[in-house]
C-alpha cells in the first residue's frame, strides 16, 4: 500500500516528479489481517495544509482534501483482500476520482506462535496521470510488528515499482514506514509514525529529494468494532508536503457465523 | 428477624483487622495444628522437613511421578509437556469416601511443583495450595500426602503451580487427572458403563482479545489426551445407559459439549448430586467444572461427542461414539444455540435461607497495556496484597460474586463447596458446587457454611487470571 502517496516517480528524476506526491492513505500496517467472514470499511481523510502548487499537467496538493475508501474482506485466518477508491477534492477541480488499487495480504498465522507478527502485502493499481505521472504501480510490503505491555512497534519496509509512467525504468523504490506507540489508557494510544521514500534502491535520492514525514498520532480504541486514528504530519524535506492532517475511521462488519 | 452482618472487605466480622504480616506469621501455627489433627504429609527429601506422620515403611496407595514427556495427541501432532506417570490425563485414582488414602508424589522436574486435590474437604497441608500453607514438592524431591477423601463424587487433581507468562507451566501443561471418590455406601450403579471424559487445550499462545488486552488461545484440543479421530472410540450398544464423568481441565477455556441425537441427564455437578436431574442437549463446563451425566444410547450410529463449537472441534476436541455394528463417518454436533442456566438443575421452589454474614466480592480488572494481560482484583486488591476474607466456623455466609469486568470467571473455593442461591438476581437452590462461572457484568450469590477450618484459597480457575492476581484467602476467625 502506498504510504505517503503514489509516489513520486523517482525522486532524482526531476523536480516536477518530486512534487508529484499525493497523500491518499497514510497508515503504518500492523500484521493482523481482517478476520474471515468480516469486512473492514475505512475512510481515510487527509488534508494537505501546506503542499505544492499546481504544475503543468499535475494537480496541486496544497489545500487538497483526499478521501480514500478502503474495503478489506477477511478470507481466512491468514489472508485478506483489500480494495481502494481514491478521490481528491480541491479548489477549481471539485471532487475527482483518482484511481483504484487492489491489495491481497497474507500473514503468518497466530497459531504458528512466532514471537512477532509478520505479514506480506502486495498492492497494484491505477491512478490518473493528473494526480500521479506514474499511472500503474505495484508495491510489496513486508510487515513486522510486536505488542509488548503498553508498547507497540511496527515496521513496513515497502518496495515499489512503476509499471507505466515516467519512472518505469527507475527500478524499485524503497519506502519504509515505522510506528511506535504507547497505551496511555485502554482507549487512548499515542505514538509517532514515520513515512519515507528514499528513491530507487540502486540510486538513493539526496536528502533534499527524499520524502520524509513524521506524524505524531493517536489511536482511539473505543470499541473492537471501530478503528480511529488521527495525526498531524510534518514534512521537513522539499520533496514532501510540509503539513498534513490525517484521520482514519474504520468499522468492522461481521457476516454470518463467526469462528468462536 | 436474625441480624445480617454486612462485612466491609477491609474489615473482619469480629471487628478486628489482621495485617498481612500478622496473618503470614499466624498461618503456619494454624496449619501445624491441623496437620497433627487429621492429615499427614512429609517432604521426604527436604532437609529439616516436618517429622513423618506416616509410619516408616508404609506403602502408599498410589504413586504419582511428575515428569516431562513427549505425548502424541495425534500421529502427526506430538507435544512436550509435564504430566503424571507419563500419561495424559494422569492415572484415574479411585478412592472411597471416608477411607484414608496415601499418595506419594515424586517430582522429576527441575522446578518446584504442587498437586491440588480439587473438590476435597481436606486439611490445608494436604490440599495442595502453597498460598494456604501446603508444602511444595522440591525439584527432584517427593512428598507423601495422605487424607480422608470426602465428599464423594467426581473430583480431580492437578498442579497448582503458577504459570505467570510461561505457557508451558501450570494447567497449560498435562498435569491433571481424575479423582473419583466412591460413596461410602457404595455406588448405586444404575448404568451399564462408565466413561471418563477429560477436556484440555494445548499449545497456548497470546493473542489480542476483543476487549483490548491479551488473552490465551490454543492451537489444538483433546479429549482424554487424544485429538478427535485419533483415540479409541467409545463403543456402546443400543439401549445402554452410559454414565459420563466429564471434566474440563482446560487452563482457561470454557467448553460446550454435545452428542448429536442424544441428550444428557445431569446427575451431579462438581461431584455433588443436583436437586433436579434435568435433561439437556448441550453441556457447558467452565475450567475445573465437572458434570456427571447419563446418556441413554437410543440412536444407533457413529457420532462425535465433542465441542459444540466447530472451531474447537476442528482443533481436536472430540471423541467418537460408535454403536456396535455401525460404521461410517461420525455425525458431528451442530452448535445451535448455546444456552446454559444452572437454575435448571436447582430446586423448583428453593428453600430460602437467611445468611448469618454477607460478604461482597467484587471482581474488577486493571488495564496493563494492549500487549499485556489485565491485572485482576477482588475488592480492589490483587494477590498477594488482597485482604483475607474472614469466615466463622458454623455460620452461613452469603458470598456475593459481583463481576464488574468484561470476562466470565469460573471462581473456585478450595476445601469447601457452596450452594448457588441466585444467578443474575433469580433465586435458586439445591445446586452445590466448588466452581461457578460468574458471567461478565453479572452477580451470582452462593451460600458457604464454613465447616473446614484453615486457610482456604479462593480464585478464578482461569490460569491467566489467577496468575495475574485473581486470588484471595478465606481465613477462619
Amino acid at each position: 500500500m502506498k504510504l505517503l502517496s503514489f509516489f513520486l516517480a523517482a525522486c532524482g528524476l526531476c523536480a516536477a516528479a518530486a512534487q508529484a506526491q499525493g497523500n491518499y492513505e497514510i497508515q503504518v500496517y500492523g500484521a493482523d489481517t481482517v478476520a474471515p467472514r468480516s469486512t473492514m470499511v475505512e475512510l481515510h481523510s487527509n488534508f494537505t495544509a501546506k503542499g505544492h502548487p499546481a504544475m503543468v499537467g499535475l494537480a496541486a496538493t496544497n489545500h487538497a482534501e483526499h478521501e480514500t475508501v478502503e474495503i478489506t474482506q477477511g478470507i481466512n485466518d491468514w489472508s485478506e483482500l483489500g480494495f481502494y477508491i481514491f478521490t481528491s477534492e480541491q479548489s477549481g477541480l471539485g471532487m475527482q476520482w483518482v484511481g483504484d488499487h487492489i491489495r491481497p495480504r497474507v500473514r503468518v498465522p497466530e497459531k504458528w506462535r512466532w514471537p512477532v507478527g509478520v505479514s506480506l502485502s502486495t498492492e497494484a493499481g491505477y491512478q490518473r496521470a493528473l494526480f500521479s505521472p506514474d499511472t500503474w504501480t505495484w508495491e510489496i510490503r513486508p510487515i513486522i510488528d510486536k505488542t509488548t505491555g503498553r508498547w507497540y512497534f511496527a515496521v513496513n519496509p515497502a518496495l515499489e515499482r512503476t509499471w507505466h509512467g515516467p519512472d518505469v525504468n527507475l527500478g524499485i523504490d524503497f519506502s519504509p514506514a515505522v510506528k511506535i506507540s504507547y497505551d496511555f489508557t485502554k482507549q487512548i494510544t499515542g505514538g509517532l509514525e514515520y513515512y519515507a521514500d528514499y528513491g530507487s534502491i540502486t540510486n538513493i535520492a539526496s536528502l533534499h529529494n527524499q520524502q520524509q514525514q513524521f506524524f505524531p498520532a493517536i489511536d482511539l480504541n473505543v470499541s473492537p468494532k471501530w478503528e480511529i486514528n488521527f495525526g498531524v504530519g510534518i514534512g521537513p524535506t522539499s520533496a514532501t508536503d510540509h503539513w498534513i492532517v490525517k484521520g482514519i475511521v474504520g468499522r468492522h462488519f461481521d457476516w454470518g457465523k463467526q469462528k468462536q | 428477624m436474625e441480624p445480617t452482618i454486612q462485612v466491609r472487605p477491609e474489615d473482619s466480622v469480629c471487628g478486628r483487622t489482621t495485617s498481612r504480616r500478622a496473618f503470614l506469621t499466624a498461618a503456619p501455627l494454624a496449619a501445624g495444628a491441623l496437620w497433627a489433627r487429621s492429615s499427614f504429609a512429609r517432604a521426604q527429601t527436604v532437609p529439616g522437613a516436618s517429622p513423618p506422620l506416616v509410619e516408616p515403611g508404609v506403602k502408599p496407595d498410589y504413586t504419582l511421578e511428575i515428569s516431562e514427556i513427549e505425548w502424541e495427541l495425534a500421529p502427526k501432532k506430538k507435544i512436550r509437556t509435564a504430566a503424571y506417570n507419563g500419561q495424559i490425563p494422569g492415572p484415574l485414582l479411585r478412592v472411597t469416601e471416608g477411607k484414608q488414602v496415601s499418595i506419594e508424589i515424586g517430582n522429576r522436574l527441575d522446578r518446584e511443583e504442587i498437586v491440588h486435590w480439587h473438590g476435597q474437604w481436606i486439611p490445608v497441608e494436604a490440599d495442595g495450595a502453597m498460598e494456604e500453607g501446603s508444602p511444595m514438592i522440591p525439584a527432584g524431591g517427593s512428598l507423601l500426602v495422605g487424607f480422608t477423601p470426602r465428599p464423594a463424587g467426581l473430583h480431580w487433581y492437578h498442579t497448582h503451580a503458577m504459570a505467570q507468562r510461561d505457557l508451558k507451566r501450570g494447567l497449560y501443561s498435562g498435569q491433571f487427572g481424575i479423582l473419583q471418590v466412591a460413596p461410602a455406601s457404595g455406588d448405586p450403579g444404575r448404568y451399564d458403563q462408565e466413561q471418563f471424559i477429560v477436556l484440555h487445550d494445548w499449545e497456548p499462545y497470546y493473542t489480542a482479545s476483543d476487549d483490548g488486552s491479551m488473552m490465551v488461545s490454543y492451537v489444538c484440543g483433546s479429549v482424554n489426551g487424544k485429538m478427535l479421530g485419533h483415540g479409541e472410540p467409545i463403543r456402546v450398544r443400543e439401549g445402554e445407559r452410559v454414565l459420563f464423568q466429564i471434566l474440563n481441565a482446560s487452563a482457561t477455556e470454557p467448553h460446550w459439549l454435545a452428542l448429536p441425537g442424544h441428550k444428557f441427564q445431569v446427575l451431579a455437578m462438581d461431584g455433588a448430586p443436583v436437586a433436579t436431574q434435568a435433561t439437556v442437549e448441550t453441556l457447558r463446563l467452565g475450567p475445573a467444572e465437572r458434570i456427571t451425566a447419563v446418556v441413554t444410547m437410543d440412536a444407533p450410529g457413529v457420532w462425535v461427542l465433542g465441542e459444540a463449537q466447530k472451531a474447537f472441534r476442528d482443533a481436536g476436541m472430540g471423541t467418537v461414539i460408535e454403536y456396535a455394528g455401525r460404521t461410517g463417518k461420525p455425525h458431528e454436533p451442530d452448535a445451535g444455540k448455546l444456552m446454559w442456566d444452572y437454575r435448571v438443575f436447582g430446586d423448583a421452589t428453593p428453600v430460602v435461607h437467611r445468611p448469618d454474614v454477607t460478604i461482597p466480592l467484587v471482581f474488577t480488572s486493571r488495564f496493563k497495556g494492549h500487549g499485556a494481560l489485565d491485572e485482576w482484583m477482588i475488592n480492589g486488591k490483587s494477590w498477594p496484597d488482597a485482604d483475607p476474607i474472614i469466615v466463622h466456623e458454623g455460620l452461613r455466609h452469603r458470598l456475593v460474586f459481583d463481576n464488574r469486568s468484561m470476562d466470565d470467571h469460573p471462581v473456585h473455593l478450595h476445601r469447601h463447596n457452596f450452594e448457588l442461591v441466585s444467578i443474575r438476581g433469580a433465586a435458586t437452590g439445591g445446586v452445590h458446587k466448588d466452581v461457578v462461572i460468574v458471567e461478565a457484568g453479572t452477580k451470582v450469590e452462593v451460600d458457604l457454611v464454613a465447616s473446614n477450618p484453615g486457610n482456604t484459597l479462593f480464585h478464578c480457575h482461569q490460569q491467566d487470571h489467577m496468575d495475574m492476581g485473581f486470588m484471595t484467602l478465606f481465613r477462619y476467625a
